[in-house]
């Protein structure tokens, strides 16, 4: 819960008079408000990352196997020596590649669709809206249709996916860019139509589809957190890793640009540059994601707008926590798919949605926010 | 060029505007093709702004004001004659460096992100900021928030800092725009269209703030308005264009003549006086002393 200073511990009792020179007393005011603003910074992001700790140690405790609290604990502190030990290898083998996968992509999908609303002024952008997880969504398919998912010692799937993923980047940005310019309508408009050009060309492969493989497709679709593999994990953290430093560097340029493109370059924005960086980086991360962890739609969309409900539209603020409510959310989304109908799975978008949509809808019946002025 | 400027500066400062043979045109999306039947925006425009002037650009729709201020500000670039900005080729300055000596009110602005005021305003200090690894999101130095303070005092909006941007009015939202382009701390301020849709009271403010930034900080200001009025009471001197074209530039007294608006607006207006400065101010003819008239030639 972030306390805004209320309107009377900021406002001036007396209208300042328009000639006279400025008292130092109201110098102090916005100086130690900003100061303010700046401590909130360190404050909110302790919290989230004490939350994010917290949350990956509650999701640790649950899964199909019913773990005692104690068990977990000797396991998270190492007091219960030896590979054999049960609880040890489903909390650490098991259990925490798979939270931590699932902070990742949900991190990286929220943090995307933060970058990505600003960039184009759409509210309702999300990191699909690109066209890389079509593209991405048509690779893996494909790769399913030729047998080959399991290639490259079980890479063969991502590898694909990343494959589709790559070429639409290339595709979308080869419509979109003009004279050197990156019109952000013409962005959308080819993200827009690469996506359905894809969805199509998908539908054809799957309809040739014997059933098995097509049932692993579906179920690829709709976005699954399985254990992966260490390599995979740290290649997802390694991306995840730059494009948060590169964001965070253009968070007040997103500022700028959320408001007007024009106004923003008259600011000193180097515009094109700034929406090259964020459209590469938000493909490039979109096609990651996507190829390790499928279509795990809502959490790129509505954290964004939740985070921005609760500490405001400064991106140097909403960038960070989006990330990390976004992981946040996966993470507990992820633990109730694979918890409530054990040992079969929920796949997680299910469960984002149903998550996410109620506790949106109260937020935004409770609180006065107007994305759209 | 550049000589001749230096060895004058010492007694006469350097145009904050020098503009030479001026001419543009919107490429069409394709480009060269077709682009030798678009229409010149802007047609061989010459004038000098002088530093410490407010300037009002004035001309009825589509003569090519806007347009105007954004090859000021660079936002887009002409095909043919210069500018300079205070004895410097404006094409070979960055962007950055163009943002620190103007600043550029545009009419069109999306509201849609839940910014606060303090946020506006703070936004206003972006050409001056310090990146760094250190400082990655770009923090605040101390004189960044002495600038705000200063900018938020002369407009008149520290007391709504904490709210939000799309809760304001519109003439408390153009005073933090324009706070915002204070803290800027530019030479020259560019306002397009800066009292539109704004009612009376609003519009003294906004002039009063214009004209008192103006004084304190011998700012130029160049502002493009419908309001000829408005112009001719706050402008030192005023530019008439007409499609794209110079009319002409001068006093208010000498360019705010029945002659020249006919001319330019293609209708008949009436000048006279105004009752506390004695500049001239415009009206429309009545309907009914036209139609009065009419009939009695008539009879």
């Amino acid at each position: 819960m972030i306390v805004h200073p209320t309107p009377s511990q900021t406002t001036l009792s007396d209208p300042p008079a328009m000639a006279t020179p400025v008292p130092s007393r109201t110098y102090e005011d916005v100086a130690s408000l900003q100061a303010l603003r700046a401590r909130r910074w360190y404050v909110v992001m302790g919290v989230m990352i004490l939350l994010t700790c917290g949350a990956m140690v509650g999701c640790l405790q649950f899964g199909a196997h019913r773990l005692t609290m104690a068990e977990t604990w000797s396991a998270l502190t190492f007091s219960s020596a030896g590979t054999e030990n049960v609880a040890n290898v489903i909390i650490w083998d098991i259990r925490f590649p798979r939270i931590l996968m699932g902070l990742f992509v949900g991190a990286s999908l929220a943090i995307t669709g933060a970058a990505l609303q600003a960039l184009v002024r759409n509210p309702l952008a999300d990191p699909y809206v690109l066209g890389i997880s079509s593209g991405a969504a048509l690779g893996a398919t494909i790769g399913l249709a030729l047998g080959l998912g399991a290639i490259v010692g079980g890479f063969g799937l991502p590898l694909f996916a990343f494959i589709g993923g790559g070429l639409s980047i290339v595709l979308v940005y080869g419509i979109a860019a003009s004279q050197g310019q990156l019109p952000m309508h013409q962005l959308l408009l080819a993200g827009v139509i690469v996506n359905a050009v894809c969805s199509a060309l998908m539908m054809f492969v799957t309809s040739i589809l014997n059933p098995a493989s097509l049932y692993r497709v579906v179920l690829w679709l709709m976005g699954t957190l399985n254990a992966p593999s260490i390599p995979i994990l740290i290649g997802i953290g390694v991306c995840l890793l730059i494009a948060i430093v590169l964001f965070l560097r253009e968070s007040q340029a997103l500022n700028l640009l959320a408001i007007g493109e024009d106004a923003a370059r008259s600011l000193g924005v180097d515009s094109v540059r700034v929406q090259r960086t964020v459209f590469l980086v938000s493909a490039v991360l979109t096609g990651a994601v996507v190829s390790v962890s499928g279509m795990i739609g809502f959490v790129g969309m509505v954290i964004p707008h939740l985070v921005r409900i609760l500490c405001g539209a400064d991106h140097r603020l909403l960038l960070p926590v989006s990330a990390l409510g976004g992981g946040i959310l996966l993470m507990v989304a992820d633990t109730v798919a694979r918890t409530v109908v054990a040992p079969a799975e929920i796949p997680v978008g299910v469960i984002t949605a149903l998550i996410g949509g109620p506790f949106f809808i109260y937020l935004l019946m409770t609180r006065k926010y107007r994305f759209f002025a | 060029m550049s000589q001749q400027a230096s060895a004058s500066a010492v007694d006469s400062p350097l145009p904050a505007f020098e503009v030479r043979q001026l001419s543009f045109r919107y490429d069409s999306l394709r480009g060269r093709s077709s682009g030798d039947r678009s229409t010149w925006v802007i047609k061989g425009m010459e004038f000098t702004i002088r530093q410490g002037e407010i300037v009002g650009v004035i001309g009825p729709n589509g003569s090519g004001k806007s347009s105007l201020l954004k090859l000021l500000t660079k936002l887009v670039r002409p095909q043919e004659g210069s500018i300079q900005l205070f004895g410097n080729e404006l094409g070979s300055l960055t962007r950055e460096s163009i943002s620190r000596q103007v600043a550029y009110m545009p009419q069109d602005l999306s509201f849609d992100f839940p910014f606060s005021v303090l946020d506006m305003v703070l936004m206003g200090r972006f050409p001056h900021r310090r990146g760094g690894l250190l400082n990655l999101v770009g923090w605040e130095r101390q004189e960044d928030l002495a600038a705000i303070e200063k900018a938020m005092a002369q407009t008149d909006v520290r007391h709504l800092a904490n709210r939000m941007i799309a809760t304001l009015s519109a003439g408390e939202r153009q005073r933090v725009l324009l706070a915002r382009a204070l803290a800027q701390a530019p030479r020259v301020l560019m306002l397009d269209e800066p009292t539109a849709h704004l009612d009376l009271n609003h519009q003294l403010d906004v002039c009063r703030i214009l004209q008192q930034v103006h004084a304190q900080l011998q700012m130029t200001v160049l502002l493009v308005s419908h309001d000829i009025n408005l112009a001719s009471q706050y402008c030192d001197r005023i530019v008439v264009m007409k499609q794209g074209s110079l009319v002409c530039i001068g006093p208010p007294q000498d360019v705010i003549q029945p002659r020249v608006l006919s001319e330019v607006y293609g209708c008949h207006v009436l000048v006279d006086a105004h009752p506390d400065t004695g500049l001239p101010r415009v009206s429309l003819p009545s309907q009914s002393h036209h139609q009065a008239g009419a009939v009695s030639a008539m009879s």
